[in-house]
């Protein structure tokens, strides 16, 4: 039999728009979930999908791309790459799994919003099949972690990360409870689907991708680079609705959502992303560095995708570009520091070699964020364990729920960005981040940090071992440094070295 | 790499798509070339993934990526391995085409 093609038929096929007779067009499509933006279903009826997709060749090509992801972890499973990989690789598959699987799962909840609300057909058409994409991420990124788990114990944050209080996941939960989980159909497709996953989760999937097949990790490469492949498809649902709100004059409003969704979930990978390509991640399987990562990612290809839709670039453009620099480092150190609340092991990643590789990516390194781990490495090679951790709580920003941090050492630029509202004091990491809460403060003004929560007497009893059980952090959950401190006897040696000469 | 250069980095016109590695990427390479007569095709290979770009855009039509595989293709089956990609994409009758609208 004969099949039409399928642009002969796709466009009758999505037309699916209707006048309703028994309810009114806000009944049908309430605003504060379809997200109208004051224009009418007809308006968002130009709304053209440019990556088209239907049903059957979905099933077929979703069958295709499963079938070699399980193919692979079948074929390796009994290689013991996972036993016999570094422990900062583990480290980098933890942060992964229990950062990102869950948030996939949620995610299918927001693309369905955008399948039964959005005014727009041809959205409501990719957004069902991207809702299907979400669940296999969720549930492919359980399964795989899974066989670990009964060989490590924080395996099993893949699973339970999203249901704790642990502190990085109080801030990814903000992040994508902001962007996705509470905004309206229009607002997700331009802050989830086009400024975060065009963006940010190429890096985390494809950057990833590459170190670990540097790192022969070919299950992961092979798993996170075909869950992209679904990402690069209804990751394209928000191009179009951003032409539809510039073509309509509410170019304003679509530049404040990206502007929101870009700088917020830069700080959320600048925890998560930066930490494990330039410090856990073995240095001879290190393809790039974090931040050239960003520059291809997000500067050469986002950036430069954004402004051919028309938009600008974000207004703090200069203030991001000169982060890239610094941010993650100071985030890594935050990491190690409190390392017992986290649900990995960090790597320290500061051998001698290793320094010698930040200097070079990130020249006056040493002068800087050396400057700190020269003191950290001091007190390891003394033996003052005690003064390795920390004695104090961090200032916590309000928006991103990350500690505040500047750059120590050479480069002193640390700074508070206060703001009072409604009575209350806030704390903010950047102008930029104030900013955020300032375009609708009623929206975060509730939120309290977990060192607000701490100082309100929510985590008893005050210290450490209260904390941990607050962030549901079990024994044998803790993290500790990755390798065990052996790193440090290269220092141990050469502090010998020098006193025998 | 200086800070200057890292904020300019979207100065560029790179379109194509980025294909994970494989038999299908290998025919892309060849395809993008034979589809794209009088442009220069950049191959950037990064082991897990591969970038495949031109200038300014891109076609890839099924029977010139069907011929390279010498198997049935069907250009929706591209997707199998397209991780990413530069530029805007347009879905067309037996063709897949990047492009950017404008020039930098
Ligand atoms: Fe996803
Ligand atoms: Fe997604």
């Amino acid at each position: 039999m004969a099949l039409l093609n399928r642009m002969d038929w796709y466009n009758l096929a999505r037309t699916t728009n209707w006048t309703p007779a028994y309810v009114t067009e806000d009944e049908l499509f309430p605003p504060e979930l379809s997200g109208g933006f004051g224009l009418p279903a007809t308006a968002w009826e130009g709304y053209d999908e440019p990556y088209k997709q239907t049903y059957p060749e979905y099933v077929k090509v979703q069958r295709e791309k499963d079938a070699g992801a399980y193919s692979v972890k079948a074929a390796l499973e009994r290689s013991q790459i996972f036993e016999n990989a570094d422990p900062g690789w583990k480290s980098v598959m933890k942060a992964h799994y229990g950062a990102i699987a869950r948030g996939e799962y949620a995610a299918a909840s927001a693309e369905a919003r955008m399948m039964r609300f959005s005014k727009a057909p041809g959205m409501r058409n990719m957004a069902t099949l991207g809702c299907m994409d979400e669940i296999r991420h969720g549930q492919i990124q359980l399964f795989f972690p899974h066989e670990h788990v009964s060989k490590d114990r924080q395996m099993d944050w893949a699973y339970k990360a999203y249901d704790t209080n642990e502190w990085a996941m109080i801030a990814a939960r903000h992040f994508f409870d902001d962007i996705m989980m509470t905004r309206d159909a229009i607002s997700v497709s331009i802050m989830l689907t086009f400024s975060f996953e065009t963006g940010f989760t190429n890096m985390q999937f494809l950057g990833l991708a590459a170190d670990a097949a540097e790192a022969g990790d070919h299950t992961f490469a092979n798993l996170i680079s075909s869950i992209q492949t679904d990402e690069s498809r209804h990751a394209q649902i928000g191009g179009p609705a951003l032409k539809v709100l510039i073509e309509n004059g509410l170019k304003d409003e679509a530049q404040k959502r990206v502007d929101i969704a870009v700088w917020t979930a830069w700080k959320l990978f600048s925890v998560l992303t930066g930490p494990i390509m330039d410090y856990y991640t073995p240095l001879e399987h290190r393809k790039q560095s974090f931040k050239e990562f960003m520059e291809e990612w997000i500067v050469a290809q986002f950036e430069r995708a954004l402004t051919d839709l028309g938009l600008d670039l974000p207004w703090y453009w200069d203030k991001f570009i000169a982060d890239l620099n610094d941010t993650h480092h100071g985030m890594h150190m935050g990491v190690y520091y409190w390392r017992p609340t986290v649900w990995w092991n960090p790597a320290a990643g500061v051998t001698p070699e290793e320094r010698n590789w930040l200097e070079q990516k990130y020249p006056g390194w040493n002068d800087t964020w050396g400057k700190c781990w020269d003191v950290i490495i001091d007190n390891v090679v003394d033996g003052n364990m005690a003064l390795t951790f920390p004695e104090t709580l961090p200032m916590v920003c309000n928006m991103c729920q990350l500690p505040i941090i500047g750059t120590p050492g050479n480069g002193w630029n640390v700074q508070d960005y206060p703001l009072e509202y409604n009575g209350r004091l806030y704390h903010f990491g950047s102008d930029v981040d104030r900013w955020v809460f300032q375009q609708d403060p009623a929206r975060y003004a509730g939120h309290l940090n977990v060192v607000d929560r701490f100082l309100a007497g929510m985590i008893q009893p005050m210290d450490l071992s209260g904390a941990l059980q607050y962030m549901n952090i079990a024994p044998g959950e803790c993290g500790d440094d990755a390798h065990n401190y052996a790193w440090a006897e290269t220092y141990r040696a050469m502090r010998e070295l020098k006193l025998a000469s | 790499m200086s800070t200057h250069k890292a904020g300019s980095a979207y100065h560029n016109n790179l379109v194509g798509p980025v294909m994970r590695a494989g038999d299908l990427a290998m025919a892309v390479i060849e395809a993008a070339r034979i589809d794209n007569p009088g442009k220069q095709v950049t191959v950037d290979d990064k082991r897990a993934y591969i970038r495949i770009h031109t200038e300014q855009e891109m076609i890839l039509r099924e029977e010139t990526i069907a011929e390279e595989l010498g198997r049935p293709f069907h250009i929706n089956d591209l997707e199998v391995d397209l991780s990413s990609f530069a530029g805007q994409i347009e879905s067309q009758p037996g063709a897949v085409r990047f492009y950017f609208q404008k020039t930098v």
